[in-house]
């Protein structure tokens, strides 16, 4: 009997390659199967014949609207920097999107990185990625050498072991949380769609940090990013983070230092996460890289929090309208205004 | 050559009255965090009594950290009009205090050697190696992603280490084989270890996988040029995203930047590590970048640690500790590229 | 990594001195702001002489960039203001700092850095006494919560680890 996964990466590998013999598209992105265990490569497959390489697992946790941009110039006939750009439509590519990678698409469409008229989103609702990471904290100190994947469990094997443990257990802390698993985007619908998810409180973490004193979350945000080795990982790793140059790399003026500073460590981090205020998705891929585990996405969905409080909005969910921060209300709430004394303050 | 035999115990011990006048740093134990280490993340002090035991393969991070440290102050200076040593730059005093890292592998031992080769000269390097004393343990095993015996190291090296330990039958045999690591068992009560524990040792040796140097061989003999244009370049390159995880994790990679900082009148010239998978690595003044696009940065890193370095100074600039794979992001893997670099005619 | 150890000397300096001053950076939009703190002066209101101002064209103009620019310089507290919504001299940058900034200001918050380090105000050009109050107002409330020593570099001059 095969599997939910094993399943989905047949349909994958057949409707990727009807896409690319028609000619639909010139590129599509997936996944390829890795050299470790619970591993993937993202990959771009260019032939038909070539995507039997696709695969579809629980540990697909990069997004992969991270190379929609770039592969979407790849397919174009090559020109100059000054050439017009060349009559007619220009290729199409085929991109697999899950509930948050779909609504970083509609981000990056918003924000006209990516013309949706090229992009065929090829959308599988997601059951959750699995996090190596948990895997691995739960066989500390032995060896994985391959994971099978069942439809609701994972068995686990090493040199003198094999473990069966409960697949949802190890998924990662954002898809446990989610309400969007279905993409909200689809040109190809890839197995059967999913519901939203009912999630009484989503930002149960961010509460927690919340609920302590201001020095406990100071101490919490010191150790928290004390490990952080400035790899950047989580920043390229991010689909938001597409600018040419990042602020880390100004030099006049220099924002933040670029050792490993604890001040200048914080404030990337800090930095990094605002300017995704009101984009995340909160696809995890960020915290999935980072080689050290830090959890740096408690930041972005603080903001994700509060985007939703103040402002009623969830990046990516509303296609054809603004993003929370390029737009306004006549009636924003403005509490936290500092007014002279005597004043009467809003909500009195 | 002094050999002891120590149990877990007396092993520990050692450690302890070392670490009475000296730092000592070993792997931190939570592999996640390091909150109020002295030392950079993947390194704690030795303080409490914690038994040093070690889990199969390397430490998360490589030794370099103890080397080549992050941030590094070369020059202070003061830019305050009240100072009369204004705009002069100072040399910080040379810290001479001898730290020990317990607890290395040999494939981060060898990676010593292979930095000092182009750090031959380099003065700060050269001040920490001299008052840095290392003491490794030999693997009996090896992890799925440990290669060291395919690109000139053996998991039973010693190249490096100043004190080997190996674990033989549930005890340890230690081998001396500097004099540094002999002032650090000097005094100690420790006992010499006998014939069966170096026999057992030498047996666990030959045994063990030996340095095998066919890949490279291999690759210096391959046209740099053929490899430079190889058709496996620009799948890899898309896939790449270009952070830094490989190279900060590295044992091998050796690249820093230099930078001033200022704060409120008071400045440090300071080196940190850069990474040849950033754009502004390799930007000019003039504005053009030689390496520009993705794809030309992922293959000159793989070209450099395969084929420029050995080229130029005979081993590759990979010691085969397998971080790279398993931190990268997007399970690119050197190994496969290796195999794919030699399949190119 | 030993930054974090560098809080102590700070705090002593506090704890021993009760005429410490706070120093305190403003980002006052060009047309409403600058022009109300200036008629502040004008009418010789009195306020405490903590603030150091920076002109910027608007309030929707001043980046997260260059409020934690300030802090990590050592600022004590930042006051950001601009014209009131709807008399904004760009149409709507205030109001597009008016969604900004309080997500950056709870996210600092978040983080451990103490409320009321960073002010947001609206001040329009002929109010130069509600200026003055005002920051009186911020400079009580960055007086109360002593010196700044988070998210504050210090550089000591020692090779790291």
């Amino acid at each position: 009997m095969p599997t939910i996964n094993e399943k989905l990466t047949e349909e994958i590998r057949a409707k990727a390659k009807a896409l690319l013999a028609e000619g639909t598209v010139a590129a599509v992105i997936g996944y390829a199967r890795g050299s470790l265990p619970m591993t993937v490569k993202p990959t771009v497959v260019r032939t038909a014949d070539d995507c039997g390489k696709l695969v579809w697992n629980s540990f697909c946790v990069l997004n992969l609207a991270n190379y929609l941009p770039e592969v979407l110039k790849s397919v174009e006939p090559p020109r100059g920097p000054r050439d017009p750009k060349p009559e007619g439509p220009l290729p199409k590519v085929a991109v697999l999107a899950t509930g948050c990678w779909s609504r970083n698409i509609v981000v990056q469409t918003q924000e006209h990185q990516v013309d949706r008229d090229r992009v065929m989103v090829m959308g599988v609702a997601s059951r959750g990625m699995v996090s190596r990471r948990k895997v691995e904290a739960n066989f500390a100190g032995r060896e994985i050498l391959a994971v099978e994947e069942l439809d609701h469990d994972l068995v686990v094997k090493g040199a003198d072991f094999e473990e069966k443990i409960n697949r949802w257990s190890m998924v990662r802390d954002n898809c446990h949380t989610c309400t969007h698993p279905d993409p909200v985007l689809v040109d190809v619908r890839i197995g059967e769609p999913a519901s939203e998810r009912k999630n009484p409180n989503p930002f149960q973490q961010v509460d927690d940090i919340e609920k302590k004193s201001n020095d406990e979350r100071w101490a919490w945000f010191t150790s928290e990013f004390a490990t952080c080795i400035r790899c950047y990982a989580c920043r390229n790793a991010c689909p938001l983070c597409y600018c040419p140059t990042c602020f880390v790399d100004d030099a006049k003026p220099q924002w933040v230092g670029k050792s490993l500073d604890a001040v200048d460590t914080g404030l990337f981090h800090l930095l990094r996460a605002y300017h995704c205020a009101g984009r995340c998705t909160d696809c995890g891929a960020c915290e999935s890289v980072c080689p050290m585990g830090i959890n740096m996405r408690m930041l972005t969905k603080k903001l994700n929090k509060d985007v939703l409080d103040l402002y009623g909005m969830e990046a990516g969910m509303q296609p054809g309208s603004p993003l929370p921060l390029t737009t306004y209300a006549t009636n924003d709430p403005q509490k936290f205004i500092v007014t002279e004394a005597g004043a009467v303050k809003e909500g009195e | 050559m002094k050999v002891f035999r120590l149990s877990q115990t007396e092993l520990d011990n050692m450690v302890q009255q070392w670490s009475q006048n000296r730092r000592v740093y070993r792997p931190a134990a939570d592999r996640q965090q390091s909150a109020h280490a002295d030392c950079a993340p993947g390194w704690e002090r030795v303080a409490g009594s914690a038994p040093l035991t070690m889990a199969v393969g390397p430490p998360k991070t490589s030794v370099k950290t103890f080397l080549f440290p992050q941030p590094e102050t070369m020059q202070t200076f003061s830019l305050k009009s009240s100072d009369p040593d204004k705009a002069l730059m100072k040399e910080p005093e040379k810290l001479t205090e001898k730290q020990i890292v317990a607890g290395l592998r040999p494939c981060d031992a060898r990676s010593v050697m292979l930095n000092n080769l182009p750090y031959r000269e380099d003065p700060f390097y050269q001040a920490n190696l001299a008052r840095t004393v290392m003491v490794g343990f030999t693997c009996s095993a090896m992890c799925a992603t440990c290669f060291c015996d395919q690109v000139g190291g053996s998991p039973m090296g010693t190249e490096g280490l100043d004190i080997a330990i190996s674990q033989i039958d549930g005890s340890f045999v230690a081998e001396v084989l500097t004099p540094a690591g002999e002032e650090l068992t000097a005094g100690l009560d420790l006992a010499p270890a006998d014939d069966t524990d170096i026999n057992a040792l030498a047996a666990r040796r030959a045994a063990s996988p030996q340095v095998d140097s066919a890949k490279l061989a291999a690759l210096k003999g391959r046209d740099l040029n053929r490899l430079y244009e190889a058709p496996l370049w620009k799948p890899l390159g898309e896939s790449c995203i270009n952070c830094g995880a490989c190279t900060f994790n590295c044992p091998t990679c050796y690249c820093f930047d230099v930078q001033d900082e200022v704060v409120r009148g008071y400045g440090r010239r300071i080196r940190y590590w850069d990474s040849c998978m950033f754009p502004l690595y390799s930007l000019h003044t003039s504005g053009h970048n030689p390496r520009g696009r993705k794809m030309q940065r992922t293959r000159n890193r793989f070209m450099h640690k395969l084929k420029y370095f050995p080229d130029r100074y005979g081993p590759f600039s990979c010691v085969g500790c397998g971080r790279c794979v398993q931190d990268c992001p997007v399970n690119i893997d050197i190994r496969e590229v290796m195999s794919d670099l030699l399949t190119v005619e | 990594m030993t930054n974090q150890t560098n809080e102590t000397s700070e705090t002593n300096q506090t704890s021993q001195t009760s005429n410490w001053e706070p120093k305190i950076i403003a980002f006052l939009c060009n047309w409403c702001s600058y022009a109300g703190a200036d008629l502040a002066g004008v009418s010789r209101f009195q306020y405490p002489p903590n603030i150091r101002i920076v002109r910027v064209p608007c309030s929707g103009r001043v980046s997260e960039n260059m409020i934690m620019s300030a802090l990590k310089s050592g600022a004590d507290g930042i006051l950001i203001s601009g014209c009131h919504p709807g008399d904004c001299h760009y149409i709507n940058g205030n109001l597009f700092a008016r969604r900004r900034f309080p997500l950056l200001s709870n996210l600092l918050d978040f983080v451990g850095i103490e409320p009321g380090r960073i002010n947001f105000s609206w001040v329009s050009a002929s109010e130069g006494e509600q200026f003055a109050d005002i920051v009186k107002t911020v400079t009580e409330k960055v007086k109360a919560l002593g010196p700044a020593t988070r998210l504050v570099k210090k550089i000591d001059g020692r090779q790291a680890a």
